[in-house]
């Protein structure tokens, strides 16, 4: 009964109905041991099942180890932390935001001067409200004197890197000038613009031309 | 008799419960593994990348050309393109060289930026959008610095994404 002791060790032995149910078990295991014909060296061939199945959990434990890694490593990439493109609806919106809050602080009319200021307040924030100052300034001086319209449209705008709450975007515009009694210019202008997501909406917090 | 085996042998318990665990932890590894490598939006990730890099780097050599270099350059701009614009490369090529001799100029081209416009991944098109500067010095006056922006189709070939077509983003004709 030497096999009896490494089982014992873990119960107490304190409870005798324990203790009998446990002899009976042994005496049934080693009965059924003996039926195979293996009474001479039962250690052996009860310890080989437990060294497999711990190599077993250990393999398995690392396999899964690794395998979550390395799908981590190919999904959290540099490229698809960008939404970009991907995320097709968030980054239409995106665009479309942006666009329109352009197309609306970089039109102007003379008539109509209260509009445009309202669009910046409203569509601009941070830095963008200096940088827009900075970019447009002039041309509001100017199209006050001279009777000047300007109409912006957005020809294309591009989404080159998108997160949850941020974007950067590529935009190119047509800038038209018009002067009473005379023919209208049109000049292409790019800017580099950074938006963020705010209460739903995107607002326009930086701006630099290209 | 449950009971009774379960306070015979807790190291038991605890294996089985272990190995479960393992089980899990292997299977859910591999899940896991198994929709990241197939998950298509990585892949698409991956591709525009690729498709925005290759599309600067093109429109970057279209833009530069170095008349004491001809052949370097025009080899550097069939390398970038594909399809009918490589072909019109090619069929031009002798008569551009002739034109560029003559002209003597030296044209060197920056990136600003650039963003990918559409991208069909299985199809192997991409529209990109690149604004650049280019600098033109000729043999007299002052290097001429210019704003540009472009627009490129992409096609993707065995060697990466190629332009299969390039030209100057239109302005004035957007109005309305």
């Amino acid at each position: 009964m030497k096999e009896r002791g490494g089982t014992a060790v873990v119960t107490t032995d304190t409870d005798p109905d324990t203790r009998d149910a446990e002899e009976a078990e042994e005496v049934e295991e080693v009965g059924a041991a003996a039926d195979e014909g293996s009474t001479q060296t039962p250690e052996p061939a009860r310890r080989w099942p437990r060294v497999v199945a711990a190599v077993l959990v250990v393999a398995l434990l690392a396999t899964g180890g690794a395998l979550f890694a390395e799908g981590r490593a190919l999904r959290d990439t540099p490229a698809t932390s960008n939404r970009a493109l991907t995320d097709s609806e968030a980054t239409t919106r995106v665009a479309g935001d942006v666009s329109n809050a352009l197309g609306k602080v970089f039109s102007y009319s003379p008539q109509a001067t209260g509009v445009t200021k309202e669009s910046a307040k409203q569509l601009l924030a941070g830095k963008a409200l200096q940088q827009y100052a900075a970019l447009f300034g002039q041309v509001e001086k100017q199209a006050a004197d001279q009777k000047l319209t300007l109409t912006t449209h957005v020809v294309r705008a591009g989404v080159t890197r998108l997160t949850d709450d941020s974007a950067h975007l590529l935009v190119f515009l047509d800038q038209v000038y018009e002067r009473q009694g005379k023919p209208a210019t049109t000049a292409a202008a790019q800017l580099s613009v950074t938006a963020q997501l705010r209460d739903g909406h995107w607002t326009v917090v930086g701006i630099t031309a290209r | 008799m449950a009971r009774v085996r379960m306070t015979r042998n807790p190291l038991m318990a605890a294996a089985v419960v272990l190995a479960v665990a393992a089980a899990g932890a292997g299977a859910w590894g591999g899940v896991s593994w198994y929709d990241a490598s197939h998950d298509d939006s990585a892949a698409y990730a991956q591709a525009r990348d690729e498709a925005l890099a290759a599309g600067e780097q093109a429109v970057q050599n279209m833009n530069t050309l170095d008349h004491r270099k001809l052949e370097k350059g025009l080899d550097s701009w069939e390398d970038s393109t594909t399809g009918d614009l490589h072909q019109q490369l090619v069929d031009g090529r002798t008569a551009f060289i002739k034109q560029i001799q003559e002209a003597k100029t030296v044209s060197t081209a920056q990136i600003l930026s650039g963003a990918v416009t559409e991208l069909d991944d299985r199809a192997g098109k991409a529209g990109v959008m690149v604004a650049l500067r280019v600098t033109v010095t000729a043999p007299k006056g002052k290097p001429a610095v210019k704003e540009s922006r472009m627009l490129g189709k992409l096609t993707r070939t065995s060697e990466g994404w190629k332009l299969s077509a390039l030209g100057q983003a239109p302005v004035g004709n957007t109005a309305g």
